[in-house]
């Protein structure tokens, strides 16, 4: 094997990635406990190592193969053909960065955040950050659900004990909304297992495998159907976003800030992995659809974030509208709408990671989310405010930084598909751009309002460091974006030719789908 | 009679002759049980390794009434295991009551021992003894605090209805035995076949069905569940809720894939009704419940509904061994998992028998007042759940994949969606343990004992054990049902 790990880096480097935050969390539980200067920094010494493997790891990495890199893989339950395979292709190597590059941030940003049972939060925060390492390096189905599933733990205790006022409601809505849609994805799981045991004599759940097993069409629809709704739930894409609002306004910043950065992502990813895997057929059958739903959101989205009075609701709408162009990339089905689809996950965990770890900190010192509350805070917090207008302006679509070369090569793609999708869309952009600058404008411009706020103090030096790398990772992609579009080239091509057999179909539902539209 | 027909028998004797020996030695000990104790744990243990040192090859005894094969033996370690945690779990708590007598493990170890030869019986007569041992000691146990109030409502409420059902089971096995002019399950399942499809047949399938029904309170046959969950010993409950459901479960195996082979098909579809029926009964009053036994009690019910699927696709396939390895796999995870959430509401109990009511919000702040046992209940509740990486996960695992492969996607369907449901409830436990401060103050009284200790890190031991390495008992589980016939 090529890609194998022995050759590649010469230690099981997946797997130390995947559990070292958790042999962090473990460390902290036994030895640490009871003094929080000692396990805060154990934790952010077990992220920082995590994250400077994955970057060790990225030094290894091949970026002209769609193969899987890495790879690991042993007999987990052999009467049923369940294996721990681990590897990541290029897409999944992004994810893997990006989680562990937002864990750090999300360590450092909530250092003073959480008063009451601290060690409790740093410790879902690692597991957290296993559970979701090992939802993008799984290549066993069963290894996949198991982390998938496992993840949702550490986030209901984040929002559930250290949320705001309601968040017991919160976080059972997210865990529920979830599971109902995973529980039903693993009866597809066995299904399909199934149908391939008996087609092929093999019992497997190796996710290649599986991808060369060819489903017939009625297998595909149901199995796309019930792949879907999974994924589309943890996107989440309209009409099931509305646990989003509720999780995003509860959770406390470090969990808006990983929900929004990397557990949404778990779901386009998913689509791509399994949805443009196993049922291409029926994938392609479902474009016009998803892109109908995938505009809807980018709309309805804007739209409902241009009419929120609560600062972090606003950026939680915003992200149901920033992940339909995700979708809607994704589903376009061209070298440009794909890259631009999955580099517009990293940009979006990178900007809304950003904006929300920005609202945590205005409200630890406000204590209040009210934009109306606000108002000149550029006098007091001059720091704040310039960091402020960057994600701000990154989120929007401002060329030069990332949120416009994601945003860009979506609308290239849509536009190639659907030329209304993408004036749609476009329309979804200028929303953006208006409730973002209004937002903008009503907290940190206008007069100072509240004289309070002239006492408070700028952004300190802990504070100002969490940003900083936000703010030269979304620079550095706007201005300079091809190593990471490289990394996306060949998987893209993969994904592509994983469609390619039935984009003639695709073609002549255009015509009903436009044709839906009243005649573009 | 021979030696070697004892040696079939012989976990069984070990266990009454121990719970002779508790009574004997009854009267001579004055407070301190703990011989007794010993006595019942050791014989639960010894008989656990003497069904596994006899493995290997099938002992048939007393005219074939008996045997002890890998099937037996697998349910006979697990009844042990669930007797042997019970009697953990359980001194410290009759002690709160004052009312700690041997009495209570001689009646555990009769109870084992009717369980174990349900499970070992190939005889219609001989499941019947079974049956009744096991159901006499039940009500006994039930009725065990006899100066509450409630624990002898349990008591009488289980001995009314279980009566019943026990007598619609034995006019079920005599109509069998009119029909055939046999009891033992091979000749029975033959001439049964010969006959065919009579309406003797149906109504004595029917009968029995009705009967065993009751016993793992199937719905509509469920509805003394709750009340006798409420008012038993917590330990006792714990024990009703995995022994004898799994002792039930594990005759209704044998008895319709032999005696009733012939109707597969027919019973199939009669489980699957049944299982739509309890998954909806169990999963929607658990949804309402305040007081944790109850919604436990409504819980168990809710995963028989998910093990009569299995029925089910049993009877559905004609061949392939995959539902009854699945359902003996998912008894051995619900019966460690349940036991568990049972252990820590008997251990809360003991902390604070005045204010601790079973009901949710004495649960309310838990995570702060022990954290330990919050920790312990959210991983008996997210194996309830079946959230992976828990026994519960594996057992949902294997048992809806072998519905699926019984081509009863639509059923399995069902049946995730409703383990979807659960969560809810499940989850609501966490929310007080985690989520909530307390609403009244609680005077924790002393440390936990160490049997206490040792009976929740079995059970943890074993949900976490089989939730991340499934294999061993998949494969114990598959010997166990390749083996029934033999």
């Amino acid at each position: 094997m090529e890609f194998d790990f022995a050759q590649q880096i010469g230690f099981r480097a997946l797997s130390l990635l995947i559990f070292l935050p958790a042999i962090g969390a473990v460390v902290m539980l036994l030895f640490l406990r009871g003094r929080p200067s000692a396990y805060k920094t154990g934790a952010l010494v077990t992220s920082l190592a995590t994250f400077a493997l994955s970057l060790y790891m990225l030094t290894a990495f091949k970026t002209d193969t769609a193969a899987y890199q890495f790879q690991e893989n042993f007999v987990w339950v052999q009467s049923f053909g369940i294996n721990y395979h681990l590897g990541v292709d290029g897409i999944s190597m992004l994810m893997v960065l990006l989680t562990t590059f937002l864990s750090v941030i999300a360590i450092i940003g909530s250092w003073n955040y959480v008063k009451d049972r601290e060690l409790g939060f740093f410790i879902s925060l690692l597991l957290l950050e296993t559970g979701m390492l090992g939802v993008f390096a799984s290549m066993d189905l069963f290894l996949f659900y198991v982390f998938w599933e496992i993840q949702l733990i550490p986030m209901y205790f984040i929002i559930g004990i250290w949320g705001g006022a309601r968040r017991i409601y919160a976080a059972v809505k997210f865990f529920l909304y979830t599971f109902a849609g995973s529980v039903i994805m693993l009866v597809a799981i066995l299904a399909i297992v199934w149908w391939y045991n008996k087609s092929s004599g093999t019992m497997t759940f190796d996710i290649l495998t599986l991808q060369k097993a060819g489903f017939p069409s009625s297998i595909q629809m149901w199995g796309f159907i019930a792949f879907f709704v999974a994924f589309a739930i943890k996107v989440p894409m309209f009409p099931v976003h509305t646990w989003l609002p509720d999780a995003h306004v509860e959770a406390p910043t470090a969990g808006s800030v990983i929900l929004a950065g990397v557990l949404l992502k778990m779901g386009v990813y998913g689509m791509i992995r399994f949805c443009v895997g196993f049922f291409p057929e029926a994938t392609i059958k479902a474009v016009p659809f998803v892109m109908l739903l995938s505009v809807i959101a980018i709309i309805y989205g804007a739209a409902v974030s241009l009419v929120q009075p609560d600062m972090k609701k606003l950026v939680a709408y915003s992200s149901v509208s920033h992940m339909g162009f995700v979708t809607a990339g994704l589903f376009a089905f061209n070298q440009q709408g794909v890259e631009g689809s999955v580099l517009q996950m990293v940009n979006h965990g990178i900007l809304t990671g950003a904006l929300f770890q920005m609202v945590g900190f205005f409200y630890e010192r406000t204590h209040t989310r009210e934009i109306k509350d606000y108002g000149g805070m550029a006098r007091p917090l001059p720091v704040a405010a310039a960091f402020f207008s960057l994600f701000v302006l990154g989120s929007l679509g401002l060329p030069g930084l990332n949120g416009f070369i994601g945003e860009f090569l979506i609308l290239l793609g849509v536009f190639q598909y659907a030329k209304v999708a993408a004036v749609f869309a476009s329309i979804g952009i200028i929303l953006g751009a208006a409730y973002l600058l209004w937002m903008y404008q009503r907290t940190m411009f206008q007069e100072l309002t509240n004289k309070k706020w002239l006492e408070l103090k700028d952004l300190n030096v802990r504070e100002i460091f969490t940003l900083v790398p936000l703010a030269a990772v979304a620079l550095f992609i706007g201005l300079y974006p091809k190593p990471f579009l490289n990394m996306l080239h060949a998987p893209t091509q993969n994904i592509l030719a994983q469609v390619e057999p039935y984009m003639a179909q695709k073609q002549s539902l255009i015509h009903l789908a436009s044709s839906f539209f009243g005649g573009f | 009679m021979k030696t070697s027909d004892l040696l079939t028998i012989l976990p069984e004797i070990i266990l009454a002759l121990a719970a002779c020996a508790i009574l004997l030695l009854e009267p001579f000990l004055k407070k301190d049980k703990t011989a007794n104790i010993a006595i019942a744990l050791t014989a639960l243990i010894a008989s656990g390794v003497a069904a596994l040192g006899l493995g290997g090859e099938t002992r048939s005894s007393f005219s074939n009434m008996v045997v002890l094969n890998d099937y037996a033996i697998f349910f006979a370690v697990l009844f042990a295991a669930a007797g042997a945690l019970t009697v953990l779990m359980t001194p410290r708590y009759l002690e709160a009551y004052e009312r700690h007598m041997g009495e209570f493990y001689a009646l555990l170890l009769f109870a084992v021992v009717g369980m174990d030869l349900m499970a070992a019986s190939r005889d219609l007569i001989a499941f019947y003894v079974g049956l009744e041992l096991m159901a006499v000691s039940s009500y006994l146990l039930a009725g065990f605090l006899r100066y509450q109030i409630k624990s002898n409502e349990a008591a009488l409420k289980y001995l009314v209805t279980g009566t019943f059902a026990s007598a619609i089971t034995l006019y079920g096995v005599s109509l069998v035995y009119g029909l055939t002019g046999a009891t033992n399950y091979q000749q029975v399942g033959q001439a049964l076949m010969a006959s065919g499809n009579t309406t003797g047949v149906g109504l004595a399938t029917a009968l029995v069905l009705v009967g065993t029904g009751f016993k793992i309170s199937a719905a509509p046959f469920h509805m003394w569940t709750p009340d006798v969950y409420e008012g038993a010993p917590t330990p006792v409950t714990a024990f009703f809720s995995v022994g004898p459901k799994a002792a039930a479960l594990s005759a209704i195996l044998v008895i319709f894939v032999t005696v009733f082979q012939a109707s597969a098909h027919t019973w199939s579809v009669i489980f699957i009704a049944l299982s739509l029926v309890t998954m909806l009964v169990g999963n929607l009053f658990a949804l309402v419940q305040k007081n944790i036994k109850r919604m436990l009690a409504y819980s168990s019910i809710a995963h028989v509904g998910y093990l009569l699927a299995g029925l089910g696709a049993l009877g559905a396939l004609d061949q392939g061994f995959l539902p009854g390895q699945a359902i003996l796999l998912y008894l051995a995870a619900y019966t460690f998992m349940n036991l568990g959430a049972f252990a820590v509401l008997v251990y809360l109990k003991t902390q604070d028998s005045v204010h601790f009511d079973y009901s949710l919000s004495d649960m309310a702040g838990l995570a702060r007042r022990s954290p330990w046992a919050a920790i312990l209940m959210s991983l008996f509740m997210f194996s309830l759940t079946g959230i992976p990486g828990t026994a519960g996960f594996i057992g949902k695992f294997y048992l809806f994949n072998s519905i699926v492969r019984a081509d009863l996607t639509w059923l399995a369907v069902i049946a995730v969606v409703f383990s979807a449901v659960s969560a809810f409830y499940y989850l609501r436990v966490i929310v007080y343990m985690f989520f909530r401060e307390p609403e009244v103050e609680f005077q924790p009284r002393e440390g936990i004992n160490g049997s206490m200790a040792a009976a929740l890190a079995l059970c943890s031991l074993a949900v976490v054990v089989i939730g991340l390495v499934p294999a061993s008992a998949w494969t114990a589980a598959q010997n166990a049902w390749v083996n029934l016939f033999g």
